[in-house]
């Protein structure tokens, strides 16, 4: 029974301890998740790792064309602003080159024009000198000597006073030119087509002003005039006073001629000044301090196109030779406005020719005196001429040091000015002299003209008789300047081989490379619209790459979430797919834990699970078969015992059934009878009953014990007071015979112990029964101690004590050491048996000590068991 | 004691079906002064309950036909006999027994073999 119980007990346990509910959470977060977690290492991280990798090669990629784009883009537009910048200063150079080559020419060729013009002028004097002297002749002479000169028309002051404007429109007229939808198909490239080209109102004017014969002693002789610039009186020529405006020297030179040699004189006019340099305005002129008059001021063309003109002659003379013999001279004045023709109309711009010159954009033509002295000018006031009253050149525009150290110097200027060097140390950085644009004598005369270096420039390419150009920054615009030396060397214009002088030709260099300009504005334009085109593409690439990237990054997020789903899909499926078998192994063992023996495993491979099935199985079968047999051997045993307590029980009620006759009849006996002989007999009826009760209870303890059916009834019992109670119950006993009987408490007992104290009392009441009943004489002891983790109870008698084979037997049942012993004291052979058994039942022993003729000590040990508070 | 009790003597009714058990306890019973009577079957026992006027009952338990515990249960399960004092005059000595007859609804046991004290202990107070 105990055996069954116990394997009852660990059962439930054993399946607690392993049950389904906690083993099976183990084996979830155990192996499955080991499982889940080696997969989702292996796949999904490489996974991320991929994804991560894609991603930032994505991204490179993108940077990478987004910056090879720009690249490029930039690179390209740096190419085509380069290219543009070439082009453009390639056209721009190309357009200045042509365009200078172009106006040296027109200058050299004006040069020549005017040089040939002259060459002309000498015939004519040397055919003048042929003519017999005479008012008629001369008048005849005259009369076909013309040329046409070209006005302009009409101007006027706009009505608000700001500009000078053509009175009546003329110019170009358009309709006259070729129409280029006329041309031929082979003449259709570039077709150009001009109107007939307008410089003015033609206006046929006399070469001459004045042809006079001077005889030899100075005096005019014959005088015929064209108009009345000149007096018409005969005068004295050798008196200069009497010369035209006082201010001709021409008379010593006539007296140094040769037959056939020319004299020619220098421009020779009267200064037409002005207060007002630049337009001629009411504004300007009230600034200048001055009464808007500009029909007093001098002309300028369209900065004053009603102004005085400068009005002058150049005098050509020749011995009248008659009879080898110098009877005169013949002079010819030419009108200086048919020299000026030459220049007037030049404009060095697409308009080439114009009726009026515009002073102010510099585009214009003007010429130069062999000694540098300005005799053509858009502006009048720029000739410097003479002045009428004294016969003496006005005094040239100086710059403000020179007209300072002439102003203190206190000589007249002429003679001042022939004391100074000229063209010195010319630059932009002199200033003009203020006071005499104030006086509004500024005529030019390169040599002392410091604040304009360009007259340096002039004299330098034209002294030797030749031409050039150069560039040169001057009152605010960049012009292109050219010269041309007038190859005409008569006379005194022979002493250098400048000649004549120089023409010069002032172009604003924006003006003929405007076309280039205008391109690289274009080119400029297209760029910026090329580079904002570049920055718009480059830009919308950006964004596309952005919005690709982004498109890739969610594709490859939502890939690499999906792949890592499934991933996890797949490793949780796995995993259950191997530890579902093993948890259906767990469910089998557990189930066969809890008692369901039959259960066996499903052997479904032959692999290591298989085995293990299959070992449990057998494991199974064993286990099976023993719990059968364990089964089978404890139905028995409880059968057998069943019987045996049956048995025990009925063998206990019939023996007592008769005994109860015995004793109790004997009992009376002894109560009824007289007779003390008869009273003995009765009491040795009963005394024999006893023995036989005592017997029969004994059997039936010892029974109880070795059938396990003594169940121990443990209690809180102080153990001194037990031990003092089984004393005194047995003092009158021990007394009786003589014997001493004490009681020996060792130090430190507990004052309780849980011990089944019916039991140790029956114990201890046998071992005092013996050892009053084998002692004659001396004493009997109880000591109570404790011996570790037992306490020790220990009769000790003065007795015969046991020999050592008696020793080997005394706990044997009906072993009693003698029939003696038996006959005369009377134990039932049951009770030491009984008492070591009882004390095994308690888990303890009982031992014995004995020396034959000294005595014997039964120690009863049981396990110290303190009560628990 | 035994004379001053015996005209105050309460009736006893001795049921066990061996005759030396049942005549040893009336025996007993009388030294102690107390009106005795036997029965020696349950039925018998219970007609004698029935028709006589007893206080007490030595009732043995292993008897042929109809064992001491069925007399007690009809004993108990009427109203007749309330108050009577059985008390188990039995054999049966292992513990467990005991506790069984105790559990059964008896007042006291009289374990056999019996002696004059033992039967004086069982007795209820006069």
């Amino acid at each position: 029974m105990t055996t069954i119980r116990r394997l009852g007990q660990r059962c439930p346990r054993r399946v607690r301890r392993t049950g389904e509910g906690m083993g099976l959470k183990r084996w979830m977060v155990g192996i499955r998740g080991k499982l889940i977690a080696i997969f989702v290492i292996i796949k999904v991280l490489p996974l991320l790792l991929l994804a991560l990798l894609a991603w930032s090669m994505a991204q490179r990629l993108g940077d990478t064309v987004s910056l090879q784009a720009s690249t490029m883009a930039e690179s390209m537009l740096a190419t085509i602003k380069q290219v543009g910048e070439a082009a453009t200063g390639d056209a721009i150079k190309a357009l200045d080159d042509r365009a200078r080559e172009a106006i040296e020419r027109l200058t050299t060729d004006t040069a020549r024009s005017v040089a040939a013009f002259l060459y002309d002028r000498d015939s004519d004097v040397l055919q003048a000198a042929q003519v017999e002297p005479g008012e008629a002749t001369y008048r005849s002479f005259l009369q076909h000597r013309t040329r046409t000169l070209h006005r302009h028309g009409e101007w006027k002051l706009s009505d608000d006073g700001t500009r000078w404007e053509p009175a009546a429109p003329a110019g170009w007229d358009e309709a006259l030119a070729a129409s280029p939808q006329q041309a031929l198909i082979d003449n259709a490239k570039s077709f150009s087509a001009r109107p007939p080209e307008y410089i003015g109102r033609p206006e046929i004017r006399p070469l001459f002003v004045e042809m006079t014969f001077v005889d030899t002693r100075g005096r005019e002789r014959v005088k015929v005039g064209a108009d009345g610039l000149m007096s018409r009186e005969l005068r004295d020529v050798s008196d200069a006073s009497q010369t035209f405006l006082k201010a001709e020297r021409y008379w010593p030179e006539l007296q140094k001629l040769k037959p056939g040699e020319i004299y020619v004189s220098e421009v020779i006019g009267a200064y037409v000044g002005s207060r007002v340099v630049g337009a001629y305005l009411p504004a300007s002129a009230k600034k200048a301090g001055v009464e808007f008059k500009p029909e007093e001021s001098a002309y300028a063309g369209t900065e004053n196109p009603v102004g005085k003109r400068f009005r002058g002659i150049v005098r050509w003379a020749t011995p009248v030779v008659r009879g080898g013999k110098i009877t005169g001279y013949v002079t010819l004045a030419l009108d200086h406005d048919h020299i000026r023709e030459f220049t007037d109309h030049i404009s060095p711009t697409d308009s080439r020719y114009s009726s009026i010159n515009d002073a102010i954009v510099g585009n214009y033509a003007f010429m130069w005196d062999h000694r540098s002295r300005a005799i053509s000018h858009p502006r009048d006031y720029f000739i410097p001429g003479y002045d009428p009253k004294t016969g003496e050149p006005v005094t040239p525009w100086l710059d403000q040091s020179l007209y300072e150290a002439w102003q203190a110097s206190g000589k007249p200027s002429r003679e001042f000015l022939e004391t100074v060097t000229p063209f010195d140390a010319q630059s932009l950085k002199k200033k003009p002299a203020g006071a005499q644009v104030k006086a509004g004598t500024v005529g030019l005369d390169c040599r002392y003209l410091n604040f304009s270096p360009q007259c340096a420039g002039w004299n330098q390419l034209t002294e030797k008789g030749g031409s050039g150009s150069f560039v040169i920054f001057f009152s605010g615009l960049w012009k292109l300047t050219t010269a041309a030396a007038i190859p005409y060397y008569t006379g005194q214009y022979g002493l250098t081989q400048r000649g004549f002088g120089f023409i010069t030709i002032g172009a604003n260099v924006d003006d003929f490379h405007r076309a280039a300009t205008d391109s690289a504005t274009r080119i400029g334009l297209t760029i910026a619209e090329m580079d904002k085109a570049f920055q718009g593409q480059r830009q919308g690439l950006r964004d596309d790459i952005a919005s690709n990237l982004a498109q890739t990054a969610g594709a490859l997020t939502l890939s690499t979430l999906v792949m890592v789903v499934l991933v996890i899909i797949v490793a949780i499926w796995m995993a259950q797919f191997i530890t579902r078998r093993i948890t259906t192994m767990i469910d089998g063992l557990g189930r066969f834990q809890a008692g369901e023996l039959s259960y066996r495993l499903e052997v479904r491979s032959s692999d290591e699970m298989g085995q293990l099935a299959q070992s449990f199985n057998s494991m199974a079968d064993e286990v099976q078969l023993s719990f059968k047999r364990s089964e089978e051997a404890r139905s028995r045993a409880e059968e057998a015992n069943k019987l045996k307590s049956d048995f025990l029980a009925s063998m206990s009620h019939e023996l007592r059934t008769p005994l109860n006759g015995i004793l109790g009849y004997s009992e009376l006996l002894q109560l009824e009878l007289e007779d003390p002989a008869q009273q003995e007999f009765a009491a040795t009826i009963h005394s024999s009953g006893q023995h036989l009760l005592d017997i029969v209870n004994d059997v039936l303890d010892l029974a109880k014990v070795e059938a396990g059916r003594m169940e121990l009834k443990p209690v809180e019992q102080d153990i001194a007071r037990l031990a003092a109670d089984l004393v005194s119950a047995h003092r009158a006993h021990a007394q009786a015979k003589g014997l001493a009987i004490e009681l020996t408490l060792a130090d430190g007992l507990p004052a309780s112990v849980m011990i089944d104290a019916q039991r140790v009392r029956q114990i201890l009441n046998n071992l005092l029964n013996n050892a009053i009943k084998f002692t004659e004489n001396g004493r009997i002891d109880l000591r109570v101690s404790i011996k570790g983790a037992r306490m020790a109870l220990a009769v000790s008698d003065t007795g015969p004590g046991i020999s050592p084979e008696g020793l080997g037997v005394i706990f044997e049942r009906f072993r009693q050491l003698d029939r003696f012993i038996t006959r005369d004291h009377g134990g039932t052979g049951l009770g030491l048996t009984l008492a070591r058994e009882l004390a095994h039942l308690l888990e303890g022993d009982l031992v014995v000590e004995s020396r034959l003729g000294e005595g014997s000590t039964f120690t009863l040990f049981i396990p110290l068991r303190e009560p628990h508070p | 004691m035994s004379e001053s009790s015996a005209s105050t003597s309460k009736n006893v009714l001795v049921v066990d079906d061996n005759a030396i058990n049942r005549r040893l306890a009336s025996a007993f019973l009388a030294r102690l002064g107390y009106a005795t009577d036997q029965a020696e079957d349950g039925p018998s026992a219970l007609a004698k309950l029935e028709n006589g006027r007893f206080d007490i009952v030595f009732l043995d338990i292993s008897m042929p036909g109809m064992s001491g515990e069925e007399v007690l249960a009809k004993l108990r399960t009427d109203s007749r006999f309330n108050g009577l004092y059985v008390i188990a005059y039995t054999a049966h000595a292992l513990p467990e027994e005991k506790q069984h007859l105790i559990d059964a609804g008896f007042d006291d046991l009289l374990i056999k073999p019996i002696t004059m004290k033992a039967v004086e202990a069982v007795l209820p107070p006069r």
